[in-house]
C-alpha cells in the first residue's frame, strides 16, 4: 500500500516541517537538473490550489488534472484525501509531496502534497492545509464530489478558500442538484460551478447573435426555446442541470417568468411555459437526446424562435459537422442570413479549470441563472 | 434603424470583447501583410468566436483575381502563417464564405466596391459599420483615401473608420501632408495608425506594471533611476524589403515609431484613466518634452551603422552593401544609438540611451531601468565587489518578463554580496499563447478603441524629434560608422555611452 502510494503520490514526510524539507530538497533538485539540461526554472506559482477528496479515485482523477493543469497556471496543489472508511480508526495524518519534472520545452516547478486524514478528521482537517498554503496567493478549494450541507470541515476549508470550485454534473441526485447548488450560496464565498462553465461556449454563441443590431429587437419577441441534452444509450441517466441552467440564463437575463411545467415531456424531457415581461408565452422544450461523444447532461442544440411583427427568425445552434464544432445559424424571414462553423472545443476538468482560475470575483450571472431555476421548480 | 440598447445577454461574458457586424475592407489585399498578417489574424479571431456572428471581408488591389483564386490563396497563407495550425478546414470555409474581392485599377472599380459594400451591407445587418484599412504600399494611400470620399464608400449609416499602416509619411511634412487628406475623408477619431509594437502584451504590459502596482512609480524619477536603456535588437538583415529599407534606415524603420513610443510609454506621467483620450495625452507630453537634438549635436548624441559581413549564429552573413537591391555606395544606416533627455520635473538630467540595429548578435526588445547605487556604502568594497546597481529589465520580445537585480549575501562564512536575478516571465506565470499583435489590433479598431494606435500629434511629435538629426547626418556631421555583422553595433555607439561611465547591457 505504501509502496504503491509512494510511486504516486511522491515521498512520504513524517511532519509538516519535515514535508517543506524534502521540497526544498526536490526543489533544488528540479533546478539542477534542468540546469544539465541548459533550461532554466521558474518557480512562479500563482495560486494555491486545495482538493478535497473522499475516494481515492476522485484524488487520483484530480492530481492528474492539476498536474496538467500546472502548465497553465503553476501552483501549489494541496490534495486533501477524507479517508472515512475505517470508523474507530485513530485520527491520523499521512503526507506526501511530489515535484513533478516536466519533460516539455518550459519546464516549471510545480508543486504537489497529498494529505491523507483518516478517522475522525473533521475538526482538524484545516490546520493540516493552513500550514502548507503559499502566502499572499490566492486559494481555490475545488471540492469533487457533492459538500455536505452541515459539516465542520467544509465551513472550515470554505473560510480559507477566495473561490469554491464544484461541479454540478457530479452531484450524487440529480434531481436535487440545483437545489444543493442554490444552498451552497449561504458559505459566502465566490462559486464556480463547472458544469455552468460548460455553457460559455454556448452563451457567447447565443449573445453575439444579438450583438447584431438589426437582429437584437428579436430578443423582446421570443416564443421558445428547444434545447437537447445529452443522456446514455438506454436513456436511465437523465441529467438536464446544464440544459436548465442555460435556460435560467436567458429567463434571468430577459425577465421571463415561470407560468407552469407542463408535465414531464416524452423520455424524461420537461416542457415549461414562461411568460416574457409583456405577459406573452415562451414555450420551453428540453429534450434528452443520445448523442455519441458527448458527456451526459451537456447540450447537443439550441433553437431559438422568434416573432416581431410579421416578421419571424430563428437562431439555431447545432453541434455541426461534428461534436467538437458548432454551426451557428441565423434564419430571418425564412432566408438564412448568416451560418458559421465555429470549434467547440472538448471541455475536459483541466481546460474549464484553466477558465475558471482566470476569473477571480463572484459570477453574478450564475447567480441570477440559479435563482430563476429556484423559482421555476 | 439605429438600436442603441445594449445586448443583455452579454453581461458577464468573458469574450466581452466582440464588436458589432461590420465590413472590413482591405486594400493592398494581393500583398505580403495581407496574407502574413491581416487574413491569419482574423482567422484566429474566429477561431476564439471574437469575430461577430455576422462579418464581411472585401479585399481590393489593382490586379484582376477571381473570388476563388483569392480565397485559395488567403487559405494557403493562413495555413502557411497561422500561430495555430494545422488550419482547422471548417472553421475556414465557413469564414472564407464571408470573403469578396473587388479589383480597383480604376474609378470604376471603386464604383464597383461601392456597389460590394451596399450589397454585403444589407446581407449581414452591418448597418454600414466599415472599417477601411491600407495595406497598400505608402504611395497608394492619399489616392485610395481620396477615392473612399469621391465614391461615397463610407456607409450612409453606422460607423466609418480608417487603419494606416506604417510608415506613415517620411518626416513631418509628409505626414502632415497625409494627415490632411485622411482628414478630408475621416475625422480624427476614425483614423487608427499602427504601430504594432502597441499590440504586444507586454508593450500594454508596461503601463500595467507602472500604473496598477503602487511600488514602482515612487521610485521611478531622476532622484532613484540613474539612466534608462532601450534595445532593440534584430539579428536579421533587410530580407526582400532593400526597396523599402534602403530609402528608409533604422531610424525610420524603428527609432521614429517603436522606440519612441516605448520611450514614452516608460517616461510618461500616469494617466487618469486607461482609455484613448488619456493615454495618448499623455504620450504626446512626455514626447514634447523630449529635448531635440539639433543638427550641430548629431556628432556628439547620436551614432549611425552599418554593417559589414560577419557571422549570424555560426552561418556568414553579407554586408548592407551586398545585399540583393541595396546601391552598393548605400548611406542608409541599419544602427542607430541615440542620447536622450526628457526635460520635465520628473526625469531632469536623466538620460535614455536608445538603439537598434539589424545584425545584431541576437534578437531582443527589452526596456532596462538602471537605478542608482545605494547612497551609502556599510560594506567594504571587496565584499560587494561583485555588486551592481539595482536593474529592472521588462523584456519585449522574445521571452516576455520582467527581471529585477539585487544584492545578495553569498552563503559563506564572511561577507560577500553578490548580485543575484529576480525573474519573472509571462510565459511561465501564465502559460498562453499571448495573442498575434494583428489580433489585438483589428479587435481594437472594429470596437473602436484607439488607445493603441497613434494619435496625429503623437506621429507629428515623433518626426519632428527625428528629422533634425536626419537633417544633422544628411549636413554630413555624423559619419556612418560600419559594424560587422554579429557583433553588438559600431565602437562608436560605446564611445557613446562610456563618456558618462556607463556601459551598454548585454541583452
Ligand atoms: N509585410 C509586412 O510584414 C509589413 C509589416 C509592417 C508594415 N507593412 C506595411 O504594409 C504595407 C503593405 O506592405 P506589403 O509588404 O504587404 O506590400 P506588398 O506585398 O508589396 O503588397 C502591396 C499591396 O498593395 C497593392 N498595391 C500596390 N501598389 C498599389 C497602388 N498604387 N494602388 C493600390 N494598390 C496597390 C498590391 O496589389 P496590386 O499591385 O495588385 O495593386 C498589393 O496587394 C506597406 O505600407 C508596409 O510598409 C508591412
Amino acid at each position: 500500500m505504501t509502496v504503491m502510494d509512494e510511486a504516486f503520490w511522491g515521498a512520504r514526510a513524517g511532519s509538516i516541517d519535515a514535508l517543506e524539507r524534502e521540497l526544498g530538497r526536490l526543489r533544488r533538485a528540479a533546478v539542477a537538473h534542468a540546469k544539465e539540461r541548459g533550461q532554466a526554472l521558474a518557480r512562479a506559482s500563482v495560486l494555491n490550489l486545495v482538493v478535497y477528496a473522499e475516494r481515492e479515485i476522485h484524488a487520483r482523477r484530480a492530481a492528474r488534472a492539476v498536474a496538467d493543469l500546472a502548465l497553465r497556471h503553476p501552483s501549489r496543489a494541496i490534495i486533501v484525501l477524507g479517508d472515512r472508511s475505517r470508523e474507530g480508526v485513530l485520527a491520523s495524518l499521512q503526507l506526501h509531496c511530489h515535484v513533478p519534472q516536466s519533460d516539455g520545452a518550459q519546464p516549471v516547478l510545480y508543486e504537489q502534497i497529498l494529505a491523507r486524514v483518516r478517522g475522525d478528521f473533521d475538526e482538524r482537517v484545516a490546520s493540516v492545509v493552513i500550514p502548507l498554503l503559499v502566502p499572499d496567493l490566492p486559494v481555490f478549494l475545488w471540492w469533487t464530489g457533492t459538500p455536505p450541507s452541515d459539516a465542520r470541515h467544509v465551513d472550515d476549508l470554505v473560510t480559507l478558500a477566495d473561490r469554491l470550485i464544484v461541479d454540478s454534473a457530479d452531484f450524487a441526485r440529480a434531481d436535487l442538484t440545483l437545489p444543493e447548488v442554490a444552498r451552497l450560496a449561504r458559505l459566502r464565498v465566490g462559486i464556480t460551478d463547472l458544469n455552468w462553465a460548460r455553457l460559455t461556449h454556448w452563451r457567447e454563441l447565443i449573445a453575439q447573435f444579438f450583438d447584431v443590431p438589426t437582429w437584437r429587437p428579436f430578443l423582446d419577441g421570443i416564443t421558445g426555446i428547444r434545447a437537447g441534452f445529452a443522456v446514455d444509450m438506454d436513456g436511465r441517466d437523465i441529467h438536464p442541470s446544464q440544459a436548465l441552467l442555460l435556460l435560467g440564463w436567458m429567463a434571468s437575463r430577459l425577465g421571463w417568468r415561470p407560468v407552469e411545467a407542463l408535465a414531464p415531456s416524452e423520455a424524461g424531457g420537461v416542457l415549461f411555459k414562461m411568460a416574457r415581461s409583456d405577459n406573452a408565452a415562451v414555450m420551453v422544450r428540453l429534450r434528452p437526446r443520445f448523442e455519441r461523444g458527448l458527456d451526459t447532461g451537456d447540450v447537443s442544440g439550441v433553437r431559438i424562435q422568434a416573432a416581431l411583427g410579421r416578421e419571424s427568425a430563428e437562431f439555431v445552434i447545432k453541434r455541426a459537422p461534428d461534436q467538437r464544432h458548432a454551426t451557428a445559424t441565423a434564419v430571418v424571414g425564412g432566408v438564412v442570413r448568416a451560418e458559421r462553423v465555429v470549434p467547440l472545443p472538448a471541455l475536459g476538468i483541466r481546460e474549464l479549470l484553466v477558465e475558471e482560475l482566470a476569473i477571480a470575483g463572484n459570477d453574478h450571472v450564475y447567480e441570477a441563472a440559479l435563482a430563476a431555476l429556484m423559482a421555476l421548480a | 434603424m439605429t438600436v442603441t440598447l445594449a445586448n443583455p445577454l452579454r453581461e458577464g461574458l468573458r469574450l466581452a470583447r466582440t464588436p458589432e457586424p461590420a465590413s472590413l475592407v482591405i486594400f493592398g489585399a494581393s500583398g505580403d501583410l495581407t496574407s502574413r498578417k491581416l487574413v491569419p489574424a482574423l482567422y484566429n479571431l474566429a477561431l476564439q468566436h471574437l469575430l461577430p456572428a455576422s462579418f464581411g471581408v472585401i479585399g481590393s488591389a489593382r490586379r484582376a483575381m477571381t473570388e476563388d483564386v483569392f480565397r485559395a490563396e488567403l487559405h494557403d497563407a493562413v495555413a502557411e502563417f497561422s500561430r495555430t495550425r494545422p488550419i482547422n478546414e471548417e472553421v475556414w470555409t465557413t469564414f472564407a464564405r464571408s470573403i469578396r474581392y473587388v479589383p480597383t485599377p480604376d474609378e470604376s472599380g471603386f464604383n464597383e466596391l461601392g456597389r460590394v459594400l451596399a450589397r454585403v451591407d444589407g446581407e449581414i445587418g452591418a448597418n454600414g459599420n466599415r472599417l477601411f484599412y491600407l495595406a497598400t504600399p505608402p504611395a497608394a494611400y492619399e489616392p485610395i483615401i481620396r477615392a473612399i470620399g469621391a465614391h461615397g464608400l463610407r456607409g450612409a449609416s453606422g460607423w466609418s473608420r480608417v487603419v494606416v499602416e506604417k510608415p506613415y509619411g517620411h518626416d513631418l511634412d509628409s505626414a502632415m501632408r497625409l494627415t490632411s487628406v485622411v482628414q478630408e475623408v475621416f475625422r480624427e477619431d476614425e483614423v487608427f495608425r499602427i504601430d504594432h509594437y502597441l499590440g504586444k502584451e507586454t508593450v500594454q504590459n508596461i503601463l500595467v506594471l507602472r500604473f496598477a502596482n503602487s511600488i514602482f512609480e515612487p521610485i521611478w524619477t531622476r532622484q532613484f533611476v540613474d539612466h534608462v536603456q532601450i534595445t532593440a535588437a534584430e539579428s536579421i538583415g533587410i530580407e526582400e524589403r532593400a526597396g523599402y529599407y534602403d530609402s528608409a534606415g533604422a531610424m525610420r524603420d524603428i527609432v521614429q515609431n517603436h522606440l519612441l513610443q516605448l520611450l514614452a510609454l516608460v517616461g510618461m506621467e500616469p494617466p487618469s484613466a486607461f482609455d484613448d483620450r488619456s493615454v495618448r495625452d499623455e504620450k504626446v507630453k512626455v514626447l514634447r518634452a523630449l529635448r531635440q537634438i539639433a543638427p550641430e549635436e548629431v556628432g556628439e548624441l547620436t551614432v549611425r551603422g552599418q554593417y559589414g559581413q560577419g557571422f549570424i549564429g555560426g552561418e556568414r552573413v553579407v554586408g548592407y552593401r551586398d545585399e540583393p537591391g541595396v546601391a552598393p555606395n548605400s548611406q542608409t544606416e541599419t544602427y542607430v544609438a541615440l542620447k536622450c533627455f526628457i526635460d520635465n520635473w520628473r526625469w531632469e538630467g536623466t538620460p535614455f540611451y536608445i538603439r537598434t540595429g539589424k545584425r545584431l548578435p541576437k534578437r531582443s526588445t527589452e526596456i532596462a531601468i538602471r537605478f542608482r547605487v545605494a547612497p551609502h556604502r556599510i560594506f567594504t568594497r571587496e565584499a560587494s565587489e561583485g555588486l551592481d546597481a539595482n536593474e529592472l529589465v521588462i523584456r519585449i520580445q522574445p521571452d516576455e518578463g520582467i527581471s529585477l537585480t539585487f544584492g545578495a549575501k553569498v552563503p559563506v562564512q564572511g561577507l560577500r554580496i553578490r548580485s543575484v536575478n529576480m525573474d519573472f516571465g509571462y510565459g511561465e506565470s501564465f502559460m498562453v499563447d499571448a495573442p498575434d499583435s494583428y489580433e489585438t489590433l483589428i479587435l481594437d479598431a472594429l470596437r473602436g478603441d484607439a488607445t493603441l494606435f497613434t494619435r496625429r500629434d503623437e506621429v507629428e511629435q515623433q518626426w519632428a524629434f527625428v528629422d533634425p538629426i536626419l537633417a544633422g547626418w544628411h549636413a554630413g556631421r555624423q559619419e556612418l560608422a560600419t559594424y560587422a555583422a554579429g557583433t553588438w553595433g559600431p565602437e562608436q555607439a560605446d564611445a557613446l555611452i562610456a563618456r558618462d561611465s556607463r556601459t551598454w547591457r548585454r541583452p
